[in-house]
């Protein structure tokens, strides 16, 4: 290796540290200077969004809650990826599992002694998931339909079944009772709420993160360490050379449920662990955030955890800033949006440089 | 049902699938070039806020038309920079530009509004075929529409004319399927594409525009609403032809008109059904009744000399 | 989009005083390998200089280079005497280059007119005016084709003579052929070098890139030899002997040449004795039955035509072909990547007709596909990776890779079967083509059982080393009882390593001969769809 080359090398290494890092601080800055731009008092504005996101065990608790979702779409991200298959259907997956973990939970698990009446409707959110992601995965086996239009779409269904199933008092709406009752479902029985992680009573963390970092263990060595991580990789570089190794065609499918039901068990535990209601667009993006954090982390497990938190203190700290400080939370969208392009840009960037490097 | 009634619901019907006609007209060339614009919500939703807010600014309608296919092309080419010379991957770029796009749009609209403003806007005006327009049902709905439609019905004919018979539609082509073949030819593979993104963003800004200054007249925070999805909907569904493109915005526009005109009937469908029922149908089509389709192969992959 | 208008220019004045393209001491390397060195080579008008080397030489590089698809890391170009550095193809179009490519530049999508068309043409397509000049050019160069046809329907002769037509269309002044006969049945390659000829006639200069020294002796009025690179040795085939430029290509003497090898190269090794035919091994078991299979693809056309091959063990049975008669879905069959409409095959005793593929390789079937890239190999992935592929349930514990002991086992392969890499963890594209099939090689006949191999055009692209270690271990899997179907486009090397060879065409079995050279011409007759007037039973 010549004395340029390595040298080269050497620069390049923490560029790709450094890259992300001065990105996202870009962003922030001008997140900042948006703020000033709407006239509200910058720094009340940094100490709403601190506040909110870091200020009191019950800011730390809520927004580590909210990086359960993130993560858990995330991770599904990666293992489908791994295969080679964009899942982008994590919002709607959300959807379905947070839905049917509601009627788990109201039509019968209630009873069930305490374990499983917390976990079979977070069973039957995974399933549901699952299901939703194996739609997906069935039509692209079985028809070659790219998953990238056949996620979106069964996202926007399933968003639609959510606002029916409340709608209908057959199937989730709690009782009307007057003319003003929201659509929603009734309170689920505290028997299937999640239990808390903390003995901290203003804290409302719940076991939500254990799974999360459970699965995000398991997937991380699944997909370095494992036979069927190695079985994904190459299905997803050349299928044909899989299939003629013997691989079974029907992989893809199995990757895009288990997908789905990450996504499907993120929503149970929305409705489980921090809402304890079904309502009308519960999923707020988490679901399609939750794509981006999948899409940000590069295949890592590890990734996925960081950009979780990073999404998850980021909207805590938005909502607050809105509450207290009246800054729009599109300020905070604008930062995430900027955030993912720039980091993309970067990302391709890099890789042509690198492959320069290396001549070509 | 009463006569009245069809012809609303028939107008209704080609005044909602005119969007998605003229914005998936635009995506159309782009796939056809061989890129993926996931962004097609976002330049719509630019498009529908460019025109909303210079036409009431200017109080010139065609002037916000002119504003909003700009600040279509303004996303549309930081797209195509991205995707095109970065070789960035154009799904995440996609997204990005989505939740850029409606935060930039919903910061500015209130920001707008909080200086006083109105919500209702100037819009474009309608045209009206003076002895066919009295036809009775069809009527109204083919010869009484905002001009934006019929604008729009030559923009989708034109976009096959040029992919058909000229020969920027045949680079178009040849970029899309086999873009080191281009290459080989002396075919500028980075400038199609690059103009294929712009065309589909244009087009896609006039989308917007029908959206907030023919047909509703009043810009709201993501207005748009999912039409960009279903624009990429129906160019799968239509196997990259403008004709079959256009008859899945159709039956989308049908679809999407049921929601009013059921309820009017008497009909009680819960109105979440009628809301899934193009999103569902664009997944029958995507899934099930396409048969054979036929994709560009280079859709969605950068192009790299010498590989 | 049109970068630049290509150059219309008319057929230059012969002169032979400055050549039309020069090259002075060109370099270029690549990740890890310096593809060229110092080359420096010229071409005249009116000449076809012949570029001769084996796979790997660095032959395609100097084409991409003077094509500008890549651009030299040292050294200059002069075109017409005038400092020439095309940064892309339209560049050098427009200066008056055009290249028939090795694997086709043409869009399968589009017609033939459209294919012609593009680059060519501003504003609105007229098809008809234009199919009008491809009528007359076709006509002038006795190139038959069709302009309103898609070029994907066309066989893989007719898509050539689109390619080839793409040139001429733009009169230039130089043509590039790269390797354009590998894929021709021999009488079209007669036809091909006609049309070199005619071009140079009329005062272009014409580069022909091969590995074939027949063709060098019909045609060539120069040649340079390029190895590993470097120029080795020039000279003209009129005042040279053709074993000259044999020497230098390959290092060795055509004298010291099996016959087989020297088949590969297109030509006759002067070595006295048959020893590659081996004293008749064939056994008494089934390695394969293939019985009465017919197929259709997607789109409803038949493939193939109620073929019935027999092979016992022992025995190496080649099928002779134009590429695009079946060969490829045949493959797929065996394989188990395809079904077929009907008929049955059989591995061994098993049948295997609607098998996946890894019930295929249960039987006993080891498949070594004509494209290594899209079949056989994940690029991308490591060579231990590769190898153990079929059989990953081995080195699994509790779900978990055993990488230290996929990598031993790899490392044991390896050297059994002298697959030079870096190591078993290096990924499989750092290999050269002769590497990784010998990989590949090595993954098939290690299988236990291995009853019947299915070798798919196995030496395609690879260095005359690699040739002579594939045709090995084909032929010791033969004395080791194994059936053999060698599937090949080229002829010598059927005639050389298979026993007997059988003749497909339009998907059907049209012939079987033994496989001597005395059957060479009508095997020839059969692969162009003429009836032999000897055909055995």
């Amino acid at each position: 290796m010549s004395i340029r080359v390595a040298a080269r090398s050497l620069v390049f290494v923490p560029l790709t540290f450094m890259v992300p890092i001065l990105v996202v601080a870009a962003a922030l800055g001008i997140g900042v200077l948006l703020i000033a731009a709407t006239g509200a008092s910058v720094p009340t504005a940094i100490s709403a969004f601190w506040t909110g996101a870091f200020g009191s065990s019950y800011a730390i608790g809520a927004s580590l809650n909210r990086a359960v979702p993130f993560a858990l779409v995330g991770l599904g991200f990666i293992l489908a990826e791994k295969a080679n298959l964009i899942n982008v259907g994590g919002e709607g997956q959300i959807a379905v599992g947070g839905m049917m973990a509601t009627a788990a939970a109201l039509y019968g698990a209630a009873n069930l002694p305490p374990i499983l009446a917390i976990t079979v409707p977070l069973l039957v959110g995974a399933l549901a998931g699952a299901l939703w992601g194996g739609i997906a995965g069935m039509l692209k086996v079985k028809r070659g339909t790219n998953e990238v239009i056949s996620t979106l779409l069964l996202s926007f269904v399933a968003l639609n079944l959510v606002y029916w199933s409340v709608q209908t008092t057959t199937l989730l709406r709690k009782p009307q009772t007057t003319a003003a009752t929201q659509p929603e479902s009734p309170v689920i029985p505290q028997s299937t709420w999640l239990p808390p992680l903390t003995s901290d009573p203003a804290s409302p963390l719940h076991v939500g993160l254990v799974i999360a970092l459970v699965a995000a263990a398991s997937i991380g060595i699944t997909l370095a360490h494992s036979t069927f991580g190695l079985r994904l990789r190459a299905i997803g570089l050349n299928p044909l050379a899989a299939r003629r190794a013997g691989m079974s065609e029907k992989l893809p499918l199995l990757a895009l449920a288990l997908a789905g039901g990450l996504g499907g068990i993120a929503g149970a535990a929305m409705v489980q662990g921090d809402q304890h209601v079904l309502k009308i667009g519960f999923s707020s993006n988490y679901g399609f955030d939750g794509v981006v954090v999948g899409l940000l982390s590069r295949g890592s497990a590890v990734g996925v955890v960081i950009a979780a938190l990073f999404f998850a203190f980021l909207r805590s700290g938005g909502i607050t800033m809105e509450m207290l400080a009246r800054v729009p939370s599109a300020v905070v969208w604008i930062c995430q949006g900027l955030i993912v392009i720039a980091l993309a840009g970067s990302a391709a960037w890099l890789d042509y440089r690198a492959k320069k490097g290396r001549g070509r | 049902m009463t006569e009245e009634q069809l012809g609303l619901f028939l107008a209704s019907c080609l005044r909602l699938a005119m969007p998605l006609i003229i914005a998936a007209s635009g995506e159309l060339l782009s796939e056809r070039a061989g890129v993926l614009n996931l962004s097609l919500e976002g330049m719509m939703l630019a498009g529908a806020f460019g025109g909303a807010t210079v036409s009431l600014a200017t109080g010139m309608p065609f002037v916000g038309l002119l504003s909003g296919i700009a600040a279509a092309l303004l996303v549309a080419a930081s797209q195509a920079v991205l995707s095109v010379t970065l070789r960035a991957n154009q799904l995440v770029v996609g997204i990005g530009f989505n939740i850029l796009v409606l935060g930039a749009t919903t910061f500015l609209f209130r920001q707008i509004r909080g200086a006083g403003a109105s919500d209702l806007i100037p819009g474009l005006p309608v045209w009206r075929v003076p002895l066919l327009a009295d036809i009775p049902i069809l009527g109204p709905a083919l010869f009484q529409q905002s001009s934006l439609f019929y604008i729009g019905v030559l923009l989708a004919f034109g976009t096959w004319v040029l992919i058909q018979y000229t020969s920027f539609g045949l680079a178009i082509r040849a970029v899309g399927d086999d873009p080191a073949a281009a290459d080989n030819a002396g075919i500028d593979v980075a400038k199609t594409r690059y103009l294929g993104v712009l065309y589909a963003g244009a087009m896609a800004g006039v989308a917007g525009c029908f959206l907030s200054i023919a047909d509703l007249n009043t810009f709201t925070e993501g207005m748009t609403k999912g039409a960009g999805y279903l624009a990429l909907a129906s160019v799968i569904f239509g196997n990259w032809v403008i004709w079959r493109t256009a008859v899945a915005c159709l039956l989308f526009g049908t679809a999407t008109a049921l929601q009013f005109l059921l309820p009017n009937l008497g009909l009680e469908v819960p109105v979440a059904l009628l809301l899934m029922l193009p999103y569902l149908l664009a997944l029958l089509a995507v899934g099930g009744l396409v048969g054979n389709i036929r994709t560009p192969a280079a859709l969605g992959l950068p192009f790299f000399r010498g590989r | 989009m049109l970068k630049s208008q290509a150059a219309g220019k008319p057929a230059a004045k012969v002169t032979s005083d400055v050549p039309i393209l020069q090259l002075s001491g060109i370099s270029k390397q690549f990740v890890g390998r310096a593809a060229l060195r110092d080359v420096s080579l010229s071409f005249e008008a009116g000449k076809v200089h012949c570029l001769l080397g084996e796979n790997g030489a660095g032959k395609s590089t100097l084409c991409n280079i003077i094509f500008g698809i890549h651009q030299p890391d040292t050294g200059e170009m002069r075109f017409d005497g005038a400092s020439f550095r095309p940064s892309e193809p339209a560049d050098s179009l427009a200066a008056g280059i055009a290249m028939v490519h090795q694997h086709f530049s043409v869009i399968g999508a589009m017609t033939v007119v459209e294919n012609l068309m593009l680059g060519r043409t501003y504003g609105r397509l007229q098809r008809h005016r234009a199919a009008e000049k491809v009528r007359a050019l076709s006509e002038a160069y006795e190139l038959p084709i069709e302009p309103f046809r898609l070029v994907e329907d066309l066989s893989v002769g007719e898509r050539q003579r689109v390619e080839v037509i793409k040139c001429l269309m733009r009169e230039p002044r130089v043509l590039l052929l790269d390797e354009p006969t590998a894929v021709l049945p021999p009488l079209e390659i007669e036809a091909l070098l006609d049309v070199c000829r005619k071009v140079a006639a009329r005062g272009r200069a014409v580069l022909l890139v091969t590995h074939k020294l027949a063709e060098i002796s019909e045609i060539a009025d120069l040649v340079t030899v390029l190895r590993a690179g470097q120029v080795v040795d020039s000279g003209s085939p009129a005042d040279t002997d053709i074993s000259r430029f044999v020497h230098s290509m390959i290092g060795r003497d055509i004298a010291s040449l099996d016959q087989t090898l020297a088949a590969s190269l297109g030509t006759k090794s002067e070595a006295a004795d048959d020893e590659s035919k081996a004293v008749n091994t064939r056994t008494k078991v089934n390695a394969l039955m293939v019985d009465g299979v017919s197929y259709h693809d997607a789109a409803g056309v038949r493939r193939l035509d109620n073929v019935t091959i027999e092979i016992r063990g022992g025995e190496i049975v080649g099928i002779a072909g134009v590429e695009g008669n079946g060969q490829s879905e045949l493959g797929a069959i065996l394989s188990g990547l395809a079904t077929p409409s009907s008929g049955r095959v059989f591995v061994g005793d098993t049948e295997t007709t609607r098998a996946n593929p890894k019930a295929i390789t249960a039987a006993g079937a080891g498949i070594v596909p004509e494209d290594r890239h899209a079949t056989a190999c994940v690029m991308p992935m490591s060579v231990a990776e590769n190898l153990f592929m079929n059989d990953l349930r081995r080195f699994s514990r509790l779900g978990l890779v055993r990488r230290g002991a996929m990598l031993r086992e790899a490392e044991d392969l390896m050297l059994r079967y002298d697959v030079r890499a870096s190591g078993p963890d290096a990924p499989m594209a750092s290999l050269s083509g002769g590497n990784q099939q010998k990989a590949v090689l090595a993954r098939e006949l290690s299988l236990d059982p291995l009853v019947f191999l299915l070798a798919a055009q196995p030496t395609r692209g690879l260095d005359i080393g690699a040739v002579s270690a594939v045709y090995e271990r084909i032929r010791a899997a033969r004395d080791n009882g194994v059936g053999v179907l060698l599937i090949s486009s080229e002829l010598d090397e059927l005639l050389s390593v298979a026993d007997r060879v059988l003749v497909i065409f339009r998907g059907r079995i049209v012939g079987e001969l033994p496989a001597t050279q005395s059957s060479r011409e009508a095997i020839g007759r059969l692969m162009a769809g003429h009836p032999s007037t000897e055909i055995a039973a």
